[in-house]
């Protein structure tokens, strides 16, 4: 049963590619980037997606919103609606509901539009406001964004990374969504840009209620801006629980080892890191079992047969993970 | 702490502010970037006059490109030939005889002294010197039967028309006299051997010149005879002659010293097609073959080609963005077929293919303007597939591009997003890639011209008109046919390669070594 609570719902949802070769281009496999991924995010929260590169977090984000393609399996429902379910009209609406902040500020942005055009043009697509209005709104969204009016007839290569940043920022918002992917939206700035641009994140959520899916590999980053966190291994969706609970009490081996990497700016605290061996496995040929037990500290015979099914080990706290306590 | 802040604030608004930072939009920049690359600019130059001269100079030129132009040739046509006499001629007296033998006998005698005796067979004959090579020849009886000398008598008066009387004016012209007297009859003769009566009247010549009209149609007077005559000897190389029309008509001579003639030839005014005439101020660029103003041809030579280079790009780019364009933005099976087709026209040898049409035109008798337009048609048809390739690989790119994925995301509809974020980008490109195409057309479209398979008579184009240059006389005496042609299309296809270039470097800055 939908929830009205949350505005997005993911059920075990599954993004393959496929792996073309031989002759006449036949599938000969398929590369599992997501792989059985389930939550929900309450309406007005943020959601941290964690996890190394190559796991499926970008995937995740823009399966969900439906830019990659067909889905290979599971469910998406926005606020009680399946997405993938919607035809054309219906889903042009529903862009305005749903938007991406992307990673990288410099490719996101066409060259050869102003700036006032880029932010303007869905705008005008979807008739957010009166034609009337139009200039007024656009001057109000850029200025939440802290972006001048003046910026408007200027073009993207003529602004700094953290500038372009926000100019996505405002593209995003002049739609006035309620649920935004930001797809590492910080990774490519520097550190004091970045804290601007998640100031900037944190205000417009609380001015307009947004709800977030915040992707990144930068743990403090996550742990600043979100209510509840996701961690991704491999296409699949290892634990996932508030915060709080993930941050104080991690279950899953893999969220201790990659907590035990955050750095740690007390020179004098005792490190007690947890290092993987091993790298990553393909995803196109993921391990069986637990897709965790090639580099599991604590890997059983079960691990590499069986794999595990999510468990709520405390309120809200879900784990995948058979040894986790 | 905070006033520090906004101070820094404001002093990055100053940096930043509308009134500090002029807008530039891309294409401003590439044009500002396009316009520092000095070579770049010297290609546009070029290009800018170029296309004044074709285009400008062809309306402002006072001559059409297949306006023949003639001139006044005074042709050399023989005329008359004289030849002065070296052999005895004999005028025999009523009802006498000199037989051959008898004639040879005496050319023989005759060496031997101005008097003397011959005989041939039966018969015996005298023989006495009576003036300059002119002998009497009398029988055994001492009866005066013939003489033998070399002027040649013509005697117009009938009534005179007798041995006699030429006996008596062979005389006196041999002598130089100038006078002479017959029975009661005294004539006067002029020191070309005209004799006139006391009233002007011409009654007879004598004269060691042979005088012969080398065309049947040609009747040579007295009047000319004579002036003629002593024109020759007075020794100059022509002479003017007055018919009784007034016409007036110079003769020149030329001794020929083997045959001991004179030829005189005749001055005729002719019109004649102005070819290869060297450049005057008439014709700057003086005249080709078939007599036509160079300078105007070379202007709407250079429209054609011209015209021809854009229209075949056009076509080319119009096919090749469609088609690769296509084959970019929806991929799979589509984009498979229409690489495959650019695969097989890749396959294509343009050239044999291109020589072969224009011979089957050729046969065909097509009308020099179809032709032309065929020729567009064939080109473009024949060059779209690198517009393709590039276009969809182009396309491929961009796809990929994560502000494609945004139009995507803020749902745009398929239309702008094709015309508004992806064709703009490409663009770039395309025109660089346009621009060096252009020069290719027109370097293949002059070569076609120059092998004679291309634009044909009466259209010019710069390579029909170097194709004037069918041989090395033509090559080397006639530079004014082909040096300003060659140059035209040298410089033509150079500037839109450096303005290529130029403007490649403008759009990618990045790329500059």
């Amino acid at each position: 049963m939908p929830n009205s609570d949350y505005i997005l719902e993911v059920k075990d949802l599954k993004k393959y590619f496929p792996i073309k070769g031989g002759y006449l281009d036949r599938k000969v496999g398929s590369v599992k980037a997501v792989d059985g991924v389930t939550f929900s995010l309450p309406r007005g929260t943020t959601m941290g997606l964690v996890g190394e590169s190559g796991c499926g977090k970008t995937t995740t984000g823009r399966t969900i919103l439906r830019l990659a393609g067909e889905k290979t399996g599971g469910s998406v429902l926005f606020e009680g609606k399946e997405v993938y379910d919607l035809d054309k009209k219906q889903m042009r609406a529903l862009r305005t509901k749903m938007q991406i902040i992307f990673q990288d500020p410099f490719s996101s942005l066409s060259p050869r539009l102003p700036v006032g055009e880029i932010i303007g043009e869905a705008v005008k697509e979807h008739n957010i406001v009166p034609k009337a209005e139009y200039e007024e709104y656009i001057d109000k969204v850029m200025d939440e964004c802290g972006l001048q009016p003046f910026h408007k007839s200027r073009y993207p290569h003529e602004f700094s990374g953290g500038q372009r940043q926000r100019i996505c920022i405002a593209r995003a918002l002049a739609l006035n969504p309620d649920f935004v992917v930001c797809d590492e939206p910080v990774s490519a700035l520097d550190v004091s840009i970045q804290a601007q641009i998640i100031n900037l994140l944190n205000k417009l959520q609380e001015e307009r209620h947004l709800s977030y899916l915040f992707i990144s590999h930068d743990l403090s980053v996550v742990e600043h801006i979100s209510d509840s966190v996701g961690v991704m291994y491999l296409g699949n969706l290892v634990e996932y629980g508030k915060k709080e609970d993930i941050f104080r009490n991690p279950l899953h081996p893999y969220t201790k080892a990659l907590f035990s990497a955050i750095p740690n700016p007390d020179p004098h605290a005792k490190m007690n890191r947890v290092v993987l061996e091993g790298s990553i496995p393909s995803p196109a040929n993921p391990p069986s079992g637990c897709k965790f037990h090639t580099r599991c500290p604590y890997a059983t015979e079960r691990c590499k047969t069986e794999l595990p099914i999510q468990r709520e080990m405390e309120k809200g706290h879900f784990v995948s993970c058979h040894e986790a306590k | 702490m905070s006033d520090e802040i906004k101070n820094e604030q404001n002093d990055n608004y100053s940096l930043n502010d509308d009134r500090r930072v002029k807008t530039l939009s891309p294409g401003a920049l590439v044009a500002r970037r396009f316009f520092r690359n000095r070579v770049a600019v010297t290609g546009l130059v070029i290009l800018a006059f170029m296309f004044i001269f074709s285009f400008v100079g062809g309306a402002v030129t006072p001559y059409t490109q297949d306006q023949l132009f003639y001139r006044n040739d005074s042709q050399k046509k023989q005329y008359a030939a004289v030849k002065e006499n070296t052999e005895f001629r004999y005028e025999l007296a009523d009802g006498e005889d000199f037989p051959t033998m008898a004639q040879a006998k005496f050319i023989l005698a005759r060496k031997k002294g101005d008097k003397g005796e011959f005989e041939t067979g039966d018969a015996k004959y005298l023989f006495e010197k009576q003036g300059e090579e002119f002998y009497a020849i009398y029988n055994s009886s001492n009866k005066l039967i013939a003489f033998g000398s070399y002027d040649l008598i013509e005697v117009k008066n009938k009534d005179y028309n007798n041995f006699e009387f030429k006996y008596e004016l062979v005389k006196a012209v041999s002598n130089k006299q100038d006078e002479l007297k017959y029975k009661k009859d005294k004539f006067s003769i002029s020191e070309d051997g005209i004799v006139t009566d006391s009233s002007s009247n011409i009654i007879a010549s004598a004269s060691r010149y042979i005088i012969r009209a080398l065309a049947n149609d040609i009747i040579l007077g007295d009047d000319y005879k004579e002036q003629l005559l002593a024109a020759i000897e007075s020794g100059s190389e022509d002479f003017t002659f007055v018919n009784a029309d007034g016409d007036e008509a110079v003769y020149s001579f030329k001794y020929d010293a083997a045959t001991q003639t004179w030829e005189i030839m005749e001055s005729v005014d002719t019109r004649v097609f102005d070819t290869y005439s060297f450049p005057t101020k008439k014709h700057p660029l003086g005249t080709d073959r078939n007599g036509m103003d160079m300078l105007t041809r070379l202007m709407y030579g250079g429209r054609v080609s011209l015209y021809i280079g854009f229209i075949v790009v056009f076509i080319e780019s119009l096919i090749g963005v469609v088609l690769g364009g296509v084959s970019g933005y929806f991929g799979g099976w589509i984009d498979n077929l229409i690489m495959r087709i650019v695969d097989v026209f890749y396959c294509i040898p343009s050239m044999p293919l291109i020589i072969i049409l224009g011979s089957v035109m050729d046969t065909m008798h097509v009308d020099p303007q179809i032709r032309m337009i065929y020729l567009m048609l064939i080109l473009g048809f024949l060059g779209w597939p690198g517009i393709a390739r590039l276009v969809r690989g182009q396309i491929l790119s961009l796809r990929e591009q994560e502000f494609m994925t945004a139009t995507e995301a803020t749902g745009i509809r398929a239309s702008r997003r094709i015309f508004r974020h992806l064709i703009p980008n490409v663009i770039p490109q395309l025109i660089v890639t346009m621009t060096m195409n252009l020069g290719n057309t027109i370097i293949t479209e002059a070569t076609l011209s120059f092998l004679g398979l291309g634009v044909k008579f009466p259209f010019a184009s710069w390579g029909n008109i170097i194709n004037d240059v069918n041989d090395t006389y033509v090559l080397t005496n006639y530079w004014f046919i082909w040096i300003p042609a060659g140059v035209c299309l040298l410089a033509t296809v150079l500037a839109f390669n450096l303005v290529g270039d130029g403007l490649r470097d403008a759009f990618d800055p990045k790329m500059k070594r």
